[in-house]
């Protein structure tokens, strides 16, 4: 008896008479080797893609934060410029040397002790 | 296929240390971020003012390696930077990869010469010391060098704290230098800020004080000098002045080392008859003697086989007081209170009570750890170690034999008058971290008890009673009633390098207060070999502390008695 043939006598012996037997099997659709391969490669590329576009977008902002970084700089240094210019401008010498002061006229202070 | 895979696993695996090197060689920015060094302020009036502060400026340099057409190029750069254009052609033929053509130039400099855009040449960006306020307080201020580093005065004692902490930046970047953010690997870190330092010294304080230094100076025809003004009751220092001075930012004219040295508190002296107060305070302060004891003075003391003179002026033997040792300057009488803290005579006893007191009351032999690069220690010879230790000891009574530097001095006076406090001298006010804290520099008791509060309330009348003896020769119109006014002069020996003393040639100094119902400010001045006749404590540093005592009562509103 080869095996097919025990097989279904074995099947058989659960079946009763006039009984109408259902076999249920799904349809498979399997995809061959190329398909996986085709599908694996446009994932692949889809996610190189999407690291891409993510990696393009955070060094934008790179060049942002930049920009910005010089321009920070760059009013940070008008501004000590300024300070710079601005505590020059009140320097006592200068204040001393300049035409209001020269016009004034000296006061002999009072209550002191004049040498 | 296989071809393409060995070659593939050859360059990714086996040269993966090297592609990575040299891919990094070219991407990878790594430098540290130099922090901003701390600014300097200063008191004016009410206000406060900067005195030191920071400019960016540019170092132009070339790669002659990478410049074809040198004398073109020199052409280019002259236009901008000025000077000589066959020197900077000779700079950019020069065997060198890195030729510096030009320093601290300014920003529009910089900008011109980045819209050139020449191939080989470059600016590197540095940070220098601008001074708004000229040559004001030099000395204390110190200077920054080439390097970054402070370099006497202030900008040394507290480099550390000014120079603040330099940042760090590693950085895959493209080809402009901008770092790509998707990198995990970055490090940036920011630099943290050098601290902001505020003065006590008020700037127009400062100002008159150089300007009637320098003025006393070429009255009395001497070369060089000092004067502090300080706060007894703080120890606060309200001016710090010497002549000669220099301009911090052009240091590297200066010829002579010593002219960046803050001679106030770098430059010991042997301080002289100012030494007698705190003398007669140590004495006082033990109740050998009190303000209204008499004694015979001799005229001189024999002691081994010295002999301790007096001036001729002083009048020969007679009966002196505490009072009179003070306003006639007698160095028998000097020696005489270093003779009753001995029971008598000068001796072991004499000498190791004097020592305590100069050493451990007035803090003689230590440097008072302000804020100063190179402060000095002075000296206090050992009461019990050496030869002659009786006329030693003697010649220090009044101010010879020992050394101090004026602020040494400054500070002992103020602890005696102030009720008999040594504050430690201080120049730094507040400081404000990178981070914005503002921290106080509050007074610092450095010892207590210098001498008791009767005797530094006695001690303000017997050196009032020198200033309303020799008001006149001091320079004062009139005896200082409506103020405090007290001071002694000094006239000190110098010594010869072999030993002894010039028979020709003296230091002036002076020591005093002024105020109203108490000291408001502590002054002493130095005169270094005025070249005027007389005595160069009365004639050469007195004038001076007349000048700066009715600076302070005419300009900085000092009180009147009450």
């Amino acid at each position: 008896m080869t095996y097919s043939h025990s097989l279904a006598t074995s099947q058989r012996r659960f079946v009763a008479n006039n009984q109408n037997t259902t076999k249920f099997r799904a349809n498979e659709a399997a995809l061959g080797p190329v398909s996986n391969t085709i599908i694996l490669i446009v994932l692949a590329c889809v996610l190189g893609l999407l690291y891409l576009t993510q990696v393009t977008k955070t060094n934008a902002y790179g060049y942002k934060i930049n920009a910005l970084t010089t321009q920070a700089s760059d009013l940070q240094q008008e501004h000590d410029e300024l300070e710079v210019a601005s505590a020059r401008l009140q320097a006592l010498d200068r204040v001393k040397n300049s035409t209001v002061a020269k016009s004034l006229v000296q006061a002999t202070p009072a209550g002191t002790l004049s040498n | 296929m296989a071809i393409f895979g060995i070659r593939l696993f050859y360059l990714q695996i086996i040269r993966h240390d090297y592609y990575k090197k040299t891919a990094l060689s070219g991407q990878l920015k790594q430098y540290e971020i130099v922090a901003d060094r701390g600014v300097i302020e200063a008191h004016d009036g009410d206000s406060v003012v900067p005195i030191v502060l920071n400019e960016k400026r540019y170092t132009l340099f070339a790669d002659p390696k990478y410049i074809k057409k040198t004398e073109e190029v020199a052409d280019k750069i002259q236009k901008v930077i000025g000077g000589n254009q066959s020197d900077i052609e000779k700079k950019l033929k020069s065997d060198t990869r890195y030729a510096i053509l030009a320093k601290k130039l300014p920003k529009d400099k910089k900008d011109a010469l980045d819209k050139l855009d020449l191939k080989g040449v470059g600016t590197r960006e540095e940070a220098i010391r601008t001074y708004p306020q000229g040559d004001l307080a030099a000395q204390l201020l110190g200077f920054v060098d080439d390097e970054g580093t402070g370099k006497y005065g202030l900008e040394q004692a507290l480099n550390k704290e000014l120079k603040g902490t330099p940042g760090q930046l590693k950085a895959i970047t493209d080809a402009q230098g901008v770092p790509l953010v998707a990198n995990t690997d970055n490090i940036v870190t920011q630099p943290k800020s050098g601290d902001r330092v505020l003065l006590t010294v008020d700037v127009s304080m400062q100002r008159q004080v150089e300007d009637l230094l320098k003025s006393g100076l070429d009255s009395a025809k001497s070369k060089s000098g000092s004067a502090i003004i300080m706060d007894p009751y703080t120890g606060a220092i309200k001016a710090m002045a010497n002549y000669p001075t220099y301009s911090p930012a052009e240091f590297y004219k200066v010829e002579d080392g010593e002219t960046f040295n803050n001679a106030a508190v770098s430059s010991p002296l042997e301080v002289g008859s100012i030494m007698k107060p705190l003398t007669a305070a140590a004495a006082l302060n033990q109740g050998v003697v009190s303000p209204g004891t008499t004694y015979y003075d001799p005229s001189f003391y024999q002691i081994g086989d010295a002999k301790v003179t007096n001036i001729e002026e002083d009048g020969g033997a007679g009966t002196r007081s505490v009072a009179d040792i003070l306003e006639m300057s007698l160095n028998t009488g000097a020696t005489w209170l270093l003779m009753q803290m001995g029971g008598g005579e000068v001796n072991q006893k004499a000498r190791e009570t004097w020592h305590d007191y100069m050493v451990n009351h007035y803090r003689f032999s230590k440097a008072t750890g302000i804020e100063q690069g190179y402060e000095a220690d002075g000296s206090v010879p050992d009461p019990n170690d050496g030869f002659g230790l009786n006329i030693q000891y003697a010649n220090t009574s009044f101010g010879q034999g020992m050394t101090a530097t004026p602020l040494q001095m400054g500070a002992a006076l103020s602890s005696v008058i102030n009720g008999g406090t040594y504050y430690r001298p201080h120049l730094v006010d507040k400081t404000t971290d990178g981070q914005g804290k503002v921290h106080d520099h509050k007074p610092e008791v450095l010892q207590s008890n210098v001498v008791s509060g009767q005797v530094s309330g006695e001690m303000q009348t017997l050196m009032k009673g020198v200033v309303d003896k020799n008001y006149a020769l001091y320079g004062f119109k009139e005896r200082p009633s409506t103020y405090l006014v007290g001071g002694k002069t000094g006239t000190a020996e110098i010594t010869k390098p072999g030993g002894g003393y010039y028979e020709d040639r003296f230091n002036g100094t002076f020591m005093g207060f002024v105020g109203g119902d108490k000291p408001e400010y502590v002054i002493v001045v130095r005169v270094n070999e005025p070249g005027i006749k007389g005595y160069a404590g009365s004639k050469a540093a007195a004038p001076i502390f007349t000048s700066l005592t009715n600076m302070l009562i005419n300009n900085f509103n000092v009180t009147p008695k009450s």
